[in-house]
């Protein structure tokens, strides 16, 4: 079976500084794998190479066989990509902006209505929908652009962050509608976290990262067995040598 | 005082003042701007007045009498003289005898013009002697006069000399390459100086309101942070540079055809007022654009928006937000404003070559070009520079798709070193 993502020593380098140091790792079809690690690490950058906005100074990375450099245009229908600080356009509504985005997928109108009743139903806004994006608190963004990108249902989803700076109950939903639909749907996702008990509640299998490396990758609980830790930040402090 | 006022006035200040964009843009570029613009608009009344002095006026003497020749010598002490004989206003532009003489008017001394002045001066005061004055007409700017004033304070010195309002002048105008009989050089430098300055400083109104818009709408992406979720979407990405630049053409656009119908009224207005004071009627003239010309001006100004609008979206990539993006705008200012200033006072035909290659390289002065071109019927002018502008144009085009295409447009900063210099296109490194 073809891996949805195979990044292989990957390198990239701005100017003096080395942000991703011959990264590599895989993730298999219909998997959440989670990049975890401290800020610096070099999460986002790995993460922007996967959705082809940079490109690696050097090594190979493909997504469902496709080589994301050479088949950027390709790659992009696949994936749908979640930026850690990801605004909406201020002065559309919701609706409007969820039927923006859609229309790059389809152009069929039935299909749109489904995409985009779909995407409401993901962020469990309602009518909040038919407002203004300006008028949302930070939660409610939130939603909306994880509804985003996952109402198309792509194979590869790769979300930087996804609850980062939420409330408990923002940050509940996010994990819930990510962990439910991905399966539902058998959507792969790509996740990048800060945040060691939201990964090990929602990865199958995760890397620490540090400095532009993987130090170590596992499951959840086969890492926390190896290294005799009640969670993942215990396993990365020892890992990294920190405790 | 109010209280924490002075704390907040402190810090404004010294967000503004470590921000060098915003230090280059509002200090040093007028600093720079300015005496540039005083070096060109004095350089610009010197060669006007050098080219007075220097000037030779061809005379018709068709008097041949004492008094011609006194006035003929007299005029030769202040300006060259070339003097023909028995010949007509006509055969001067006939012959081209302008041109052969590197001038750019010429008097006719009618029969009985020495009659008259002897009648007068022998105390018959009713009778009056006149001369009649020829000056082209090259389009309207602030120094077009000083060339016509030359023969009109000549006369009054001429009349000081020998006795008062005895020679009265009768001013004509060569428009082109047609005499038209009557019509005061003067009064018609007057009636299309006020359009002269109007409409470069609405172009430059025009042009600079829409690079803000184009500029903005991709700072406002990255401001926003929307424009990586734009980015990675299954969308070509020259399709969304397109996007931005068509609907900022469409502002630009609708902006074109305001003034088109603005500057229609503007003409229009103009020959109300003429008939209303005098003799001028400035279609009879031939100096209100074609419907030819119209559309020349129209395409002139669109492309040149177009480049404008595509330069300001390649600046704007260069910068994190709306106020970084508008910062970088301003650097391209002075290259609209000097054009605009300059070209108000000067006639970009009486120019030295080397100056006249730098007005017609910067884009932005083209439609102004276009502006007076096609009131004179130059169209090659305004094709040539339309030709110019749409290739700069294809340039730039091509420069900013080539940054959308690449990680640039999400990298690529201007690193300024203080204010000691910056280097362009600098890679930073992004949040990790």
């Amino acid at each position: 079976m073809s891996l949805a993502v195979d990044a292989k020593a990957l390198v990239k380098q701005f100017g003096n500084i080395r942000a991703l140091d011959e990264l590599s790792f895989y993730i298999k079809p219909g998997e959440i794998f989670g990049l975890i690690g401290p800020n610096g690490a070099g999460k986002t950058t790995a993460l922007r190479i996967v959705s082809t906005l940079l490109l690696p100074t050097s090594g190979t990375i493909t997504v469902f066989n496709l080589d994301v450099v050479n088949q950027a245009a390709e790659v992009r229908k696949h994936i749908s990509y979640l930026p850690e600080e990801a605004g909406a356009y201020r002065n559309l509504s919701g609706l409007e902006y969820l039927e923006f985005m859609a229309k790059f997928n389809t152009k069929n109108a039935s299909e749109l209505k489904q995409i985009i009743n779909e995407a409401a139903q993901i962020s469990g806004l309602g009518d909040r929908l038919k407002d203004k994006a300006k008028t949302y608190s930070k939660g409610m963004k939130r939603r909306l652009l994880v509804a985003r990108a996952l109402m198309t249902r792509p194979k590869l989803a790769v979300l930087d962050e996804p609850a980062s700076g939420l409330d408990v109950l923002h940050a509940y939903h996010v994990r819930e509608i990510i962990k439910s639909y991905v399966k539902e749907h058998g959507v792969t996702v790509l996740l990048s976290s800060h945040n060691m008990l939201e990964v090990e509640y929602l990865c199958d299998r995760v890397a620490l990262l540090n400095k532009g490396k993987i130090v170590v990758e596992g499951k959840p609980n086969e890492l926390k067995q190896k290294y005799k830790s009640e969670n993942l930040e215990e396993v990365f402090a020892k890992v990294v040598g920190y405790a | 005082m109010l209280k924490g006022f002075s704390t907040i006035l402190v810090k404004e200040l010294k967000e503004l003042i470590r921000d060098p964009k915003i230090i280059i843009g509002m200090i040093v570029i007028p600093l720079i701007m300015f005496p540039v613009l005083g070096l060109v608009l004095g350089y610009a009344v010197e060669t006007a007045q050098e080219q007075a002095q220097k000037a030779t006026i061809v005379v018709i003497n068709n008097d041949g009498g004492n008094w011609s020749n006194r006035f003929i010598n007299l005029l030769n002490t202040t300006i060259n003289v070339n003097v023909v004989n028995n010949i007509t206003p006509e055969q001067v532009l006939a012959q081209d005898l302008l041109a052969k003489n590197n001038s750019t008017q010429f008097i006719e001394i009618p029969a009985g013009f020495s009659t008259n002045m002897t009648q007068h001066t022998e105390g018959n005061l009713n009778i009056t002697a006149a001369i009649n004055t020829y000056s082209v007409f090259s389009g309207g700017s602030v120094f077009s006069e000083i060339g016509s004033s030359t023969i009109t304070n000549f006369v009054s010195g001429f009349n000081r000399y020998i006795a008062p309002n005895v020679v009265y002048t009768t001013p004509s105008t060569i428009i082109k390459g047609e005499i038209q009989t009557g019509v005061d050089p003067s009064t018609l430098s007057s009636l299309l100086l006020s359009q002269s300055i109007v409409l470069p400083i609405t172009i430059m109104i025009l042009l600079t309101y829409a690079m803000q818009i184009a500029a903005t709408s991709v700072a406002m992406e990255k401001e926003e942070k929307t424009l990586e979720t734009l980015l990675t979407l299954p969308v070509d990405r020259f399709a969304i540079l397109m996007g931005k630049l068509s609907s900022s053409i469409c502002v630009a656009g609708v902006g074109a055809l305001a003034y088109m119908i603005g500057y229609n009224y503007l003409m229009g207005s103009f020959m109300i007022g003429i008939q209303a004071g005098t003799s001028i009627d400035l279609v009879k003239l031939g100096l209100v654009p074609s419907p030819f010309g119209y559309l020349l001006l129209g395409i002139s100004l669109f492309v040149t928006l177009l480049s404008g609008l595509a330069l300001a979206v390649i600046m704007s990539a260069f910068s994190e937000d709306v106020r970084g993006a508008q910062s970088l705008i301003g650097y391209i200012y002075p290259l609209i404003f000097i054009p605009t200033f300059a070209l108000m006072y000067l006639d970009i035909n009486t120019l030295p070559l080397a100056l006249r290659t730098v007005f017609f390289a910067i884009p932005y002065s083209q439609p102004i070009i276009a502006s007076k071109a096609v009131i004179m019927g130059d169209y090659a002018t305004v094709i040539f520079g339309i030709i110019y502008v749409a290739a700069f144009t294809i340039v730039i085009m091509y420069i900013a798709s080539r940054l959308f295409a690449t990680e640039k447009i999400l990298t690529a900063k201007l690193k300024f070193k203080g204010l000691k210099g910056f280097r362009k296109a600098r890679t930073e490194q992004p949040e990790q």
